[in-house]
């Protein structure tokens, strides 16, 4: 107890997050806690101060509010990862769309964290659907094959949504990476290593550097400041790659200069799966992708996440192609689809919950149903994978979100259709 | 199991040259049909599937059900079916599993965006002209496209190949057994009506607007249906009074063909059936006026985000709408996005689809009913399974005009039958067996009866398909 208070109070401190005065009592659910106490059958939990309090059978807390789970399944809420969630509206709308620069002096640097709009129509849509954290990223760039970093945003919808900046630095190598850099994936790997190389530069030679006592240097000041956490390991450095030569260059390559490495898309990743899980470095991928989309993905296949999970390798799974930010809560189902082709469940629902928590560091206040994390879960009607199955109840911060959102009211305008010219009025 | 070929049953579409009469005077009327079906349905014995739960598509869930098929076609379905006695009869077993018509999917654009989606092969768009009723979408379908077989494993027996929305009027569509041939032709569906892709909205205004040529705004869009309707009318005027003065033994001068204006007048006469890339419902309505105003009829509205805020209008006016479960917000006109709008649509009396326009997507259709399905159940309205199969099934087969052979399990109709490995609206369901014309085209269990695509070939190993 003492130390959740602290950290509570850390938080509080660092983000000033509102704390509910309400209690919360879940009731006889099956938890998949994934934490030590496995999965657990008609199970309470009780939630105070914004704070998992216990976890267990026949709870005795009083509680402002209670919650019958019976028949229902509680989890962590969805981390949905690599996505446009808040800085983005309408795809097509380039004015609606901040996760996209075309300024040359922002690789590495670009930070998203103070575009993100926590009123997005987005956020109420995803989170009524079980999305209560994201991993904003940078969305592509035609400019630099590293371009700018990721940040773990809250969707509680208030104004302090930052839950931990810069947590990743993302870039692309294979195709679409080279093409910015000469056209060849020869160029783009030497463009990557001089990145590195000047990075190191910079943190031996600052002064001068900022004094303009020094050679030009190819990449922004910024830029360079930027990769010093993933020169040191504090970041990773997050990959897009497809083709197996392609994935087995970036893991000499992060090996050869110490840094972390996360692998996103990996298309043929089952083909060096083995390679993958020796070197240590996790994969996000889309677990619904089963097509040869560009001649570097000739190996795409549908067992690609059972096949990298049984060689041990750790996934972290993406939202559904280019609906990965709109309707990034469908990568339960993506998950489901997974587990039918051979992927064990419990990883599965880890993918989009526990897993990218720890690989971007946060698995100390979110990604369990236990004692002292973060009351950040869901209430599910039935099975959380399964097509049939909703969201009941989602908890953000120990408070209960709000359940409307523009579909709802929309729905609800139209719902009893007649001829009635006064639509407009319905509210 | 080897491929012998139906030789009688099909000689009619073999014939490429269509007399339309004998009469000397009347010679000029003698027309050919280019690029006719050449699809053969593949012989294959009878089968028996006993012991399932069927969903008929005709409104039915049965439960502990058999179903009959022989030659291509269903001859039974019910609960009290004594086992038949053909001596090759296949009888299975299918205690614990699902059996639905084979899906059909009223918008793909397989083949004609193959994978890998290179610019080479990128053939659905041409966007030369905002109207370009001259094209074919079947001239682009490269049956070798690796998705097919996709589809197929996901139980998909039929579907319409449609060109891209970036015209007003993108050209015809195709309607294809999901068999792999060696021309489209191969992969024809018999006796199917083209259809005829059109646009609303975004796309034409913004791909010409940007050119600096008409369309640029919505009102221009509807200048250019309207100008294209009025070129057609006046079109199929020259050709109806050439076909009387043929009729009447005194033929008129031949007017000079037109390819463009072949499709709309094609559409005109009621030949060919309109789709229409449609996301608003004000825009819906203005479509079904300028329908009213050249009398033509919409079959129906594709992507449809908004057809809850018209489903009165688009019951009365016998259209449907092909939808997503969920995809929304990739563009202004799909904002208004409400999950429960197939559901609302079909309460409303209208015909409802769930279509996909992705090759991924096709693949889970099923998975994607069960979405719409459930947000429909959500909010109270009584939607069952035998309701929400229709939406991938015999709904989608009316749209395309296939309704009477094939998108329901009834007699005579063709056997395009799927076995799942259990309720098709779960997520972990998978289509285990899938007939198409009464034969067995896929096989989870037997890589023999596992089609692999030319490009497939060589790129994955056959016990590392893509499945």
């Amino acid at each position: 107890m003492k130390l959740s208070k602290f950290l509570l109070a850390g938080i509080v401190a660092a983000t000033g997050f509102s704390v509910s005065a309400e209690s919360i009592l879940i009731k006889n659910a099956k938890i998949h806690t994934l934490g030590s106490q496995g999965t657990l059958q008609q199970s309470d939990v009780f939630i105070n101060n914004g704070k998992i309090i216990s976890v267990g059978k026949k709870l005795t807390n009083s509680a402002d509010r209670v919650i019958d789970a019976t028949g229902k399944v509680v989890t962590p809420g969805i981390f949905a990862v690599a996505n446009s969630l808040g800085l983005a509206e309408i795809d097509a709308l380039n004015q609606t769309v901040d996760s996209v620069t075309n300024d040359e002096m922002s690789g590495a640097s670009f930070n998203l964290d103070e575009a993100f709009n926590p009123n997005s129509t987005l956020i109420p849509h995803n989170r009524v659907n079980g999305v209560t954290r994201t991993l904003v990223s940078p969305a592509y760039s035609s400019v630099h094959l590293v371009y700018g970093q990721g940040s773990i945003m809250s969707l509680n919808g208030n104004y302090n949504p930052l839950i931990k900046s810069a947590v990743a630095i993302f870039g692309s190598y294979g195709e679409s990476g080279s093409g910015r850099v000469g056209g060849s994936r020869a160029t783009a790997l030497k463009e990557l290593q001089t990145l590195l190389d000047e990075a190191r530069e910079y943190a031996d030679n600052y002064e001068a550097i900022l004094a303009g006592e020094y050679r030009e240097l190819g990449f922004s000041i910024d830029d360079l400041k930027a990769m010093q956490d993933v020169l040191n390991r504090n970041t990773p450095l997050v990959m897009s790659v497809n083709r197996a030569s392609d994935i087995m260059t970036l893991l000499r390559f992060a090996k050869k200069n110490s840094i972390r490495l996360v692998l996103k898309g990996a298309a043929e990743g089952w083909m060096v799966a083995k390679e993958i899980a020796a070197a240590n470095v996790p994969v996000l991928i889309d677990p619904l992708d089963n097509i040869p989309r560009s001649f570097e993905s000739l190996g795409q296949r549908i067992e690609n996440s059972s096949l990298m999970n049984k060689a041990g390798v750790e996934l972290m799974f993406l939202g559904p192609g280019f609906q990965n930010t709109h309707n990034a809560h469908t990568v339960r189902h993506s998950a489901g689809v997974a587990v039918s082709y051979g992927m064990p469940y419990e990883a599965a629902l880890k993918a989009f919950t526990a897993t990218p928590a720890k690989v971007f560091g946060s698995d100390t206040s979110y990604g369990k149903i236990m004692s002292g994390y973060d009351a950040e879960l869901v209430v599910w009607d039935g099975d959380p994978l399964e097509v049939t199955t909703t969201a009941v109840s989602v908890i953000i911060d120990g408070e209960l979100v709000d359940t409307a959102t523009k579909s709802k009211r929309l729905r609800d305008r139209y719902k009893d259709i007649s001829t009635d010219q006064n639509t407009a009025y319905r509210k | 199991m080897k491929n012998k070929f139906y030789k009688t049953a099909i000689a009619a579409l073999l014939s490429a040259v269509v007399v339309s009469c004998a009469d000397d005077s009347e010679q000029e009327k003698e027309t050919i049909k280019p690029f006719a079906s050449r699809y053969q349905a593949q012989e294959f014995q009878p089968v028996f599937i006993k012991n399932a739960t069927i969903l008929t598509a005709a409104g039915e869930q049965i439960n502990d059900g058999a179903i009959y098929f022989k030659d291509g076609k269903i001859v039974s379905v019910g609960d009290d079916l004594s086992e038949p006695s053909d001596d090759d009869l296949l009888v299975i077993d299918a205690k614990g599993k699902w059996i639905t018509p084979g899906i059909i999917d009223v918008h793909s654009h397989l083949g004609v965006y193959p994978a890998p989606g290179v610019q080479t092969s990128a053939d659905g768009n041409e966007m030369t002209a905002p109207v370009t009723a001259e094209v074919w979408a079947e001239h682009s379908v490269w049956p070798q496209d690796p998705q097919f077989s996709l589809a197929l494993a996901a139980g998909v027996t039929s579907m319409q190949i449609l060109p891209g929305s970036a015209n007003l009027v993108g050209g015809r569509s195709v309607t294809l057994k999901n068999v792999l041939g060696r021309s489209v032709m191969d992969m024809k569906f018999p006796d199917a009506p083209h259809g005829m892709k059109m646009a609303c909205g975004e796309n034409p205004k913004r791909v010409y607007g940007s050119k600096g040529r008409a369309p640029a705004t919505r009102m221009g869009n509807v200048a250019g249906y309207r100008k294209s309707w009025i070129q057609a009318s006046d079109y199929k005027k020259q050709w109806d009074a050439y076909n009387k003065s043929v009729e009447a033994g005194k033929p008129g001068k031949k007017p000079k063909r037109d390819l463009k204006l072949d499709t709309l007048m094609g559409v005109l006469n009621g030949e060919i059936l309109v789709h229409n890339h449609c996301y608003r419902a004000d825009e819906m309505a203005v479509m079904l006026d300028i329908a009213k105003e050249f009398d033509y009829k919409v079959s129906t509205f594709h992507h449809a985000i908004e057809s809850y805020k018209i489903a009165d209008l688009l019951a009365e006016n016998d259209v449907c709408s092909a939808m997503w479960s969920d995809w929304w917000g990739f563009k202004q006109e799909a904002y208004d996005t409400v999950p429960e709008n197939v559901a609302l649509v079909d309460k409303a009396g209208a015909c409802a689809i769930v279509h996909s326009d992705s090759a991924v997507g096709i693949q889970h259709l099923n998975k994607e009913a069960a979405k719409a399905m459930t947000s429909g159940v959500n909010m109270g309205l009584d939607i069952k399974a035998e309701d929400a199969i229709k939406w991938i099934t015999i709904n989608a087969a009316k749209a395309i005009g296939v309704e009477k052979q094939t998108g329901s399990l009834e007699e005579d109709k063709m056997a395009d039958i799927v076995i799942w490995d259990g309720n098709p609206f779960s997520v972990y369901s998978k289509a285990e067996k899938v007939f198409i014309d009464g034969a067995l085209k896929y096989d989870r269990a037997n890589a023999e009866l596992q089609p692999v695509s030319d490009f497939d070939l060589g790129a994955v190993k056959p016990e590392e398909n893509r499945l």
